[in-house]
């Protein structure tokens, strides 16, 4: 059995929850900037 | 599924669908992470190192899973011209490429202790990199080609190409002699893996979906904002 290796554990969940924490961000930024540009042209007569 | 092909109807199903599944898929998170990592128990053989399959097999599953998805929203948008089918396609690959990036990685930090080696150009190994590089590919090219329409047109053959890999991915462990290991689960005889790590894997892999169908609506959004904009823009100049 291998012993330990935790420290690739730890790595690969670093390394994956900052991915999709990063893709989470920038899907829900991306979105709010066009909703905001989509409703502020709603907006003007 | 049909329903939703209206760009209306969409929009006023996912402004509530796509938050009601980011909170579902943070809620499996919530479950599923500390259960893979600490309340699951070791492999006999692969020891403490086996966590990192909570991570990597659904990463390998949708990220196979949203190429089909993509190939069948291209083939949509390619026969019958729908504008949604294509932007459903394009919303989908960055998340995509994201989750093959997710299994590679992980799969390489499961090797190195397991096999002793970060990497090997075995059958799987290559390709899911090939799998990888055709997400980039993918959308590389829509952002490359000016013309929306011959974007959509170019990409949802490149996408239909590369629905090839998929079973090449699936078989490789079957067809060649690889170093990674045949499937365990998605096998007909049933699971071979201990019922106690069932339990988090699923947990995972469907948080990895809610998440998969939060992103790809809150994409679809952006992009039917983005168009609405760009149209709006073309009315006020040919006025």
């Amino acid at each position: 059995m291998i012993e330990s290796g935790w420290a690739y554990i730890w790595g690969a969940y670093a390394l994956a929850l900052v991915t999709l924490l990063v893709l989470t961000l920038v899907v829900m930024l991306r979105l709010a900037h066009w909703s905001k540009r989509a409703r502020s042209l709603e907006r003007k007569p | 599924m049909l329903f939703l092909a209206n760009p209306a109807r969409f929009m006023s199903f996912s402004a509530w669908a796509a938050p009601l599944t980011l909170v579902l898929a943070l809620a499996l998170f919530a479950v599923g992470l500390p259960w893979g990592l600490f309340f699951s128990p070791a492999d006999y053989q692969q020891g403490e190192t086996v966590r990192i399959m909570y991570l990597h097999v659904p990463a390998a599953w949708w990220s196979l899973g949203i190429y089909v998805f993509m190939g069948a929203a291209s083939l949509v948008g390619l026969v019958w011209r729908h504008v949604l089918a294509d932007l459903a396609a394009r919303s989908a690959a960055p998340i995509g490429a994201a989750f093959a990036w997710i299994c590679l990685a992980t799969g390489s930090l499961w090797g190195a202790p397991t096999w002793g080696t970060w990497w090997e150009w075995d059958g799987r190994l290559t390709s899911m990199l090939v799998l990888f590089v055709i997400y980039l590919g993918y959308i590389a090219l829509w952002n490359a080609v000016e013309d929306e329409e011959k974007a959509a047109r170019l990409a949802a053959i490149l996408c239909l190409a590369g629905l090839i890999n998929i079973p090449i991915v699936h078989f490789s462990v079957d067809w060649w002699s690889t170093l990674h290991q045949p499937a365990s689960i998605l096998r007909a005889e049933g699971p071979s893996i201990h019922p106690s790590m069932l339990g988090p894997l699923f947990t995972m892999a469907a948080a990895f979906l809610f998440l998969v169908a939060a992103l790809a609506m809150m994409n679809m959004r952006a992009a039917i904002y983005r168009r609405r904009i760009e149209a709006a823009r073309v009315r006020g100049a040919d006025a």
